[in-house]
């Protein structure tokens, strides 16, 4: 007997959900928005509603006791009244501390942004193009390094970098005091003299930058990666048949066609980059300001949740509002490309 | 079909043995790993001509094609492009262009860019490259879509540009992997006329890798059928089809009845072969390189066979069978003729007279006659 019996239908199978599904369509629910309001829901209730939350406690002053700022509203002859208080907002534009621990928090930002691409790059390139079967061993590779706890892989660099570490001592195994002294001996006349060993990285800028591009290349590789590998080999080939050699079909197909993985990339380093709070705690120097560690010490040190809250906010601003630019200016550049 | 006699269709080069060919291919092989892709291929193929390299999947047709563009190099053998060893050449290095079967536009750049492209890379001046391009346009009639995108154009405008970029450089020597491949069939048809017209104008040799027997009969001056790595059979769309050289090319070319005979007579002006399939002598008119008593094929073109209601004259050449089904195409009709042993035979009648009642139909019994030079005898 076949299937498809006509006579012989076969019974109709109990579906519980269509009943939920009724229940919920009953008060005006349809499948759609329900599967909709669930991310809405979560997203205001553990993004929106914290956020507001700050951007109140950021406009309040600071006082003793508990909570450590002022009510925004108060009561009393019969009245509520609502005080924002703006001063926090201002100090961040007339203590320079504030202005230089932004400035150079989006200077370290970019400059490792551009590092972690100039690395990252040929490492996805190289990925895209290895066989099937090395690919897959190659990204693990990449992604491998998360599945170590971040503080350890921060604080394991420390190891490499202080001043009896791995690198100062394979430095001096190999004898490279001499080339230091030949250098300086050489070309050292101008001013340019080299330090000798052991290289003092720890406490520096330079060990931040290491910090952030090591920690963040795989967010630069990965989105890379899954625009080089959907690259068509043919493209490249109808560049080198027209006469285009491997430097020319790089800079006129490849790397335009995947200025989509570039800015994904450098957006994914960039914006935690700027906020980045322990990296710069373990590695930087004092000198070493960045707009994370301000905010460490605003909210612990100063206890003045306040002025924590309007450096956080104005963070927010610092790096939402440029991506707003950019994307505005990419679905521009669509635009106009497609009515042309 | 036949294409208008002009230049190499015109003075066939190839049969004269002093001609000088434009491109030689010398017993080149390619292995991947440990399969033949190509098996020592050796062909040559002279200025102007169109030559199609027509097979199957995985008949090695592209790697022959994509060897002769520089993207891969002969495991052995050698490629000379007018006289000039290509080995170790780098594609962009080659006087040779391609039109990719994707057609492979660039999809971040204009009609216009894409077709400049590879002027660009000649260092031509501005203006020379302006020029070039809107001659190009014109060319394939694209003129209004200078300034569109790859994506904002239909497929056979893409593929007009892809010609129209492949062609820009002026190469002495243009690959077209299955050209018309991506295309409907009616567009197939009119671009297939307007490519042998680009190709007259501008003289430029043609190596054309296509699976449509239909598009190479139509394209080429001469045709190179590839079957596992190797070349089957090379010659004129004509040669190809009425005289096979095996039965591999004769069942790829059209479609073809084969039978299974034995030489009963050996001559020298004729031969004659008893068929048990077919149920009658085959008397062959010309002289066969056979033995008596050696087993052979003989196949013959469903057009080639007449049917009638009466018994023809003669003892040979006639067979007899029952009309098992009839296909109207409008144009012709094919009918399948069951014989006494079993064996089918596909015959094609041309429907001269508008809604003939008189037409041989359904379930009629039929003789099958044909022309003693029709058939071709195959021994391979």
């Amino acid at each position: 007997m076949s299937s498809f019996d006509i006579d012989n239908p076969a019974p109709r199978r109990h579906r519980p959900w269509t009943a939920v599904e009724r229940a919920f369509a009953a008060v005006g629910l349809s499948g759609r928005a329900l599967v909709i309001a669930a991310p809405a829901a979560w997203l205001t209730l553990l993004f929106l509603i914290p956020l507001a939350v700050v951007f109140g406690i950021s406009l309040a002053t600071k006082q003793f006791g508990k909570p450590p700022y002022s009510d925004l509203l108060t009561t009393g002859d019969g009245t509520v009244q609502l005080t924002l208080h703006l001063s926090n907002y201002v100090r961040l534009f007339t203590d320079s501390l504030y202005v230089a621990a932004y400035l150079n928090s989006i200077k370290i930002a970019f400059i490792s942004t551009i590092f972690a691409l100039l690395i990252g790059y040929p490492m996805a390139y190289f990925i895209a193009r290895s066989s099937d079967r090395w690919r897959n061993i190659l990204l693990m590779l990449v992604i491998l390094p998360f599945w170590t706890s971040f503080l350890l892989r921060v604080y394991a660099l420390t190891g490499f970098m202080r001043g009896n570490g791995v690198i100062n001592q394979f430095l001096e195994f190999i004898g490279f005091q001499h080339v230091i002294n030949g250098y300086n001996a050489v070309l050292g006349w101008a001013g340019w003299q080299m330090p000798s060993l052991p290289f003092v990285m720890m406490q520096t800028d330079f060990a931040v930058y290491v910090g952030i591009v090591y920690t963040y290349l795989p967010f630069m590789i990965l989105p890379l990666f899954t625009n080089l590998v959907k690259l068509d080999g043919a493209l490249l080939e109808a560049s080198a048949d027209l006469g285009g050699r491997p430097m020319r079909t790089f800079f006129s197909i490849t790397l335009p066609l995947s200025m989509p993985g570039v800015v994904a990339g450098s957006m994914l380093v960039f914006i935690p980059a700027i906020g980045e709070f322990v990296i710069p705690s373990l590695l930087g120097g004092p000198e070493t300001l960045m707009i994370g560690r301000v905010l460490w010490d605003e909210f612990f040190t100063n206890t003045n949740w306040p002025r924590a809250a309007a450096v956080a906010i104005a963070m927010l601003v610092v790096v939402v509002v440029p991506i707003m630019l950019l994307q505005k200016a990419q679905d521009a550049v669509q635009d106009t490309a497609r009515t042309k | 079909m036949a294409k208008k006699p002009q230049i190499a269709a015109d003075t066939r080069p190839w049969r004269d043995p002093s001609a000088k060919p434009f491109v030689r291919i010398s017993n080149v092989t390619k292995k991947f790993g440990d399969v033949y892709a190509v098996a020592d291929v050796s062909l040559d193929i002279y200025k102007g001509e169109l030559f199609c390299l027509l097979g199957g999947s995985g008949s090695g047709k592209s790697t022959l094609l994509r060897m002769l563009a520089g993207f891969e190099e002969p495991t052995s053998g050698k490629i000379e492009i007018d006289g000039q060893d290509m080995t170790g050449v780098a594609p962009y290095n080659r006087p040779v262009n391609m039109m990719f079967q994707s057609y492979a536009l660039f999809p971040h750049m204009n009609v216009e860019q894409n077709i400049a492209y590879g002027l660009k890379r000649d260092h031509l001046p501005k203006a020379e490259i302006a020029d070039r391009v809107a001659e190009l346009l014109s060319l394939v009639k694209l003129q209004d879509y200078g300034k569109r995108r790859p994506d904002q154009l239909s497929g056979g405008q893409r593929q007009r540009v892809a010609l129209a970029r492949s062609l820009a450089k002026r190469p002495k020597l243009l690959l077209l992997d299955e050209p018309l491949g991506a295309l409907d069939k009616k567009l197939r048809e009119e671009t297939q006329f307007e490519l042998v017209k680009i190709q007259e104008t501008l003289g430029v040799t043609f190596i054309v890798v296509t699976h449509d027997q239909e598009e190479a009969m139509s394209l080429a001056t001469r045709i190179g059928v590839m079957n596992y790595g190797e070349i089957a059979m090379i010659g004129e769309p004509t040669d190809i089809y009425e005289f096979p050289n095996s039965k591999f090319v004769a069942g790829f070319i059209g479609s073809v009845n084969m039978v299974e005979g034995v030489v009963t007579e050996d001559e020298a002006d004729h031969v004659r072969i008893r068929s048990a399939e077919l149920g009658c002598d085959i008397f062959v008119g010309h002289g066969v390189d056979c033995a008596p008593d050696q087993i052979l094929w003989w196949a013959i073109r469903p057009e080639k066979i007449a049917l009638s209601r009466e018994r023809p004259e003669g003892d040979a050449n006639i067979t007899k069978g029952v009309v098992e089904d009839i296909g109207y195409l409008g144009d012709m009709s094919v009918y399948q003729i069951r014989l006494d042993s079993g064996k089918h035979l596909r015959v094609t009648q041309t429907n001269t007279i508008r809604g003939n009642p008189d037409a041989i139909t359904w379930d009629e019994p039929v003789y099958c006659t044909w022309h003693d030079n029709a058939g071709s005898v195959l021994t391979v």
